[in-house]
């Protein structure tokens, strides 16, 4: 029997975000499993939207509803961001941002007690807890199928982009990793992570679909633990390389940042989907986790190499008709503000860790700043 | 014969060394014993290896042994009071109003139900009263023992410990006062009333706000370095437990204010969070032997039904005192239960600070331990295994704990 998955159609260029979150003990800042209590707790009061649990039990996601204006959307993610802190006050907990725990133990972790949850860890054993990192993840509204393969297909050339402005889990398991963003590399190790397949439309991907359905590969489209999927059932591609930002100003501006390329890659059509880039795809992922902002990149239509800095600089100046359509000209100065600094999230971790000298401390930093009660760039 | 003067004489003598070396090792084989093979607490296996060396018993602890190991005692206490304090956060208490009412219901309550019990059995007021005041603090001891032993973690836990921390300060602060009126009970005039809990609550909050303020002073000029910040405060506890002792402060309000001062006024966070760990696991091992051979099996028999009333007085006061305000703190009535429950063990400490009255009073003592004592029994024998219920069916105990490699 073949499945055909069916594309909801949604309005182009619309944006909704996922963040997954920590849940911290205000003792020693650690993760504390605290999700269950957190949820039983907002559950009771009113709260703009949506807030679910995530695989073990000191994560939390919280998710925004549809958006056109990069504005409206900080202002529901500041009121959920108030709303999850309020209730983790209540319990005596705290909450923030950042790609990573930087001293937890995965063994410590617990499943979050759901059946889906408890699923994935019989099948996928010690990389289910080891899971417990933090990713935020841009979903933008297509108008079918076949718009979200080509769009999927052109985000992948910027993907170094994104990994590198939302780098904030430098710090892993008590260590420095010398990565910027070390929580992808935990996502590569499940055996269907990586990229969609260069199939050409949406009829294409479905044979694909259901091949790996029929050979029981997979069950659903959830079980692609892709870097960009499309997600036919909201009607949109979703991007999932993102680590968490310290802040819900740098997660709206990272989301106002992949609606305005949709709509440069969409209208403009620019180039074709090419091979070329899923060829040198690990590589120039790899270096964006690894070097951040200091990265480099291999341009798959140029070829040749620069610097991943001044392709962002460049894509910038293309998106500029793209932002003011768009009303999101302040969240594009702020990415092209941090491109002059050469600082992201993980520059501010390392950066307060060199100060407080103790990762705790720098975790109870991290959860002000992301309650908005601390400075975002550390004393010199 | 001169020559094999070098050879020890019989009977041995038993150095103090050796003493403690014992009944550590005593307390970690029954401990052990009890964990593996009936699947019960750790520590309901120290206090079981206390109470059958002790002088009930087998006498192998005997009194003046005890009295020896007291210093044991005092520094094992003060460790898990400023442990205690550094748990009981403030701020927590002051933004969530309804934690606060909660612990003090629990408080009030079970100090009033344990009042009437003891009254009913036609207890004097006065003596019911400071049974019933050492009937509102749980062990933190023992809850910190049981967190740690069985890697406990979770938003009941932290409950837990804070509300702990909250009814020992109600307790000490009760049981001082009333050692007031147990001057003017024994004819002393009023000025020595008035003065002598004023002294002892002013002077151990004093010695324990200096301490503080020396750790800061420390932690800043050593800096962030977990290993020496250990070692540091570890100086500190036995320094400051030393100078309660010559001062006559209270050892136990002392620590419990240095603590309390560390978590709520270190506002630079100058001091880290040290895991006492495995050094002190070691203190409070030989604190539950010593506790359990200060037992008596024969007060079961004589008190054991004004026992039993104490213990379901108590558990009574405190449920009831939890289950008022666990709606309006967002914890379903089944924790709330879990809680009251988790808080069963009684702290021993309690009696420690009556025992600094039966030394002005002998005869005070003596009527009080045979109030309370029977109660001790059941409670340090049941309590643990009470918490580690507790925390299992809340979730928050970690079941691979005990099978990690």
């Amino acid at each position: 029997m073949t499945m055909t998955l069916e594309f909801s159609r949604s309005e182009a260029l619309t944006m909704g975000i996922e963040l997954e979150l920590m849940i911290l003990s205000t003792h020693d800042w650690d993760l504390m499993r605290g999700a269950g209590d957190l949820l039983a707790l907002m559950a009771k009061s009113p709260h703009p939207g949506d807030i679910k649990p995530e695989i073990t039990e000191s994560m939390i996601e919280i998710s925004t509803a549809v958006h056109r204006d990069y504005r409206e959307m900080l202002v529901e993610l500041s009121a959920m961001r108030d709303a999850v802190i309020g209730g983790a006050q209540r319990l005596n907990l705290a909450i923030a941002g950042g790609g990573a725990h930087p001293f937890q133990h995965w063994s410590e972790q617990r499943i979050f007690p759901k059946e889906r949850f408890f699923h994935l860890h019989e099948m996928y054993g010690y990389l289910a807890k080891q899971f417990t990192v933090f990713g935020q993840h841009i979903h933008i509204g297509v108008h079918s199928g076949d718009d979200a393969i080509y769009l999927a297909h052109m985000m992948s050339r910027y993907i170094p982009h994104f990994i590198a402005l939302s780098a904030s889990s430098p710090f892993s398991q008590g260590m420095d990793t010398d990565f910027d963003s070390s929580r992808l590399n935990n996502i590569n190790a499940f055996p269907l992570s990586g990229t969609m397949p260069f199939v050409r439309d949406w009829d294409e991907f479905n044979g694909y679909f259901d091949t790996m359905r029929t050979l029981q590969v997979v069950e659903t489209m959830k079980d692609f633990y892709w870097d960009i999927r499309p997600k036919p059932e909201f009607g949109t591609i979703e991007i999932r390389v993102c680590d968490t930002p310290l802040t819900v100003e740098k997660a709206a501006v990272l989301g106002a940042y992949a609606q305005a390329l949709a709509r440069h890659l969409m209208l403009d059509r620019p180039r074709e989907p090419s091979q070329d880039v899923y060829r040198v795809y690990s590589f120039n992922r790899f270096t964006a986790c690894r070097y951040g902002m200091q990265a480099g990149f291999i341009d798959a239509y140029a070829r040749g190499r620069r610097l991943l800095k001044e392709d962002i600089a460049e894509t910038l100046d293309a998106l500029v008709p793209h932002a003011l359509a768009l009303g999101s000209g302040a969240a594009l100065a702020e990415i092209g503000a941090s491109l002059d600094s050469g600082q992201n999230d993980s520059g501010w971790l390392r950066e307060t860790f060199k100060q407080a000298k103790s990762l705790s401390d720098v975790v109870r930093l991290q959860s002000r700043l992301w309650a908005g009660e601390q400075r975002s760039r550390p004393d010199r | 014969m001169d020559e094999v003067s070098f050879l020890p004489t019989f009977p041995l003598f038993a150095a103090n060394m050796m003493l403690v070396g014992a009944v550590l090792l005593c307390g970690l084989a029954a401990g052990h014993v009890f964990a593996r093979y009936l699947r019960l607490p750790r520590i309901t296996g120290f206090v079981a290896a206390g109470l059958v060396l002790g002088p009930g018993m087998l006498n192998l602890l005997d009194r003046s042994t005890l009295a020896e190991l007291s210093i044991f005692v005092d520094f094992s206490l003060g460790l898990i009071l400023f442990e205690l304090g550094r748990r009981l956060d403030l701020r927590w208490l002051t933004r969530d109003g309804r934690l606060l009412a909660s612990g003090v219901a629990e408080s009030l309550l079970s100090f009033l139900f344990v009042y009437w019990t003891l009254r009913f059995f036609d207890v004097a007021p006065m003596y019911a009263a400071t049974a019933a005041a050492i009937a509102v603090a749980t062990s933190p001891a023992v809850l910190l023992m049981i967190v740690h032993d069985q890697r406990a973690k979770g938003p009941l836990t932290e409950r837990m410990l804070t509300l702990t921390g909250l009814n020992n300060v109600i307790a000490f602060l009760v049981i001082t006062l009333l050692f007031g009126f147990v001057h003017l009970e024994y004819k002393a005039n009023w000025v020595r009333a008035l003065l002598h809990p004023l002294y002892l609550i002013a002077g151990s909050a004093a010695l324990g706000y200096l301490a503080f303020v020396v750790a800061r002073w420390l932690a800043r000029w050593f800096g962030k370095r977990e290993d020496i910040q250990f070692i540091m405060l570890l100086g500190l506890i036995v320094a400051t437990v030393g100078l309660a002792i010559s001062y006559k402060f209270s050892v136990l309000l002392a620590l419990l204010a240095f603590g309390v001062f560390a978590k709520n006024l270190d506002r630079n966070h100058d001091l880290m969070a040290v895991e006492f760990g495995p050094g002190g696991q070691l203190f409070l091992v030989v604190l539950f032997v010593i506790t359990g051979a200060g037992l008596q099996l024969p007060e079961l028999a004589v008190a054991g039904g004004l026992g039993l009333a104490f213990v379901f007085a108590r558990l009574a006061g405190k449920l009831a005192g939890l289950a008022i305000f666990a709606p309006l703190s967002g914890l379903t009535q089944r924790k709330s239960a879990l809680l009251g429950v988790g808080m069963v063990p009684m702290s021993a400490i309690a009696v420690v600070m009556v025992q600094g009255a039966s030394q002005l009073y002998p005869e005070f003592g003596a009527k009080l331990s045979s109030i309370v004592l029977s109660a001790v029994v059941i409670l340090e024998l049941v309590g643990p295994l009470a918490t580690q219920w507790a925390l299992r069916l809340a979730g928050e105990i970690d079941p691979t704990a005990q099978e990690r490699p």
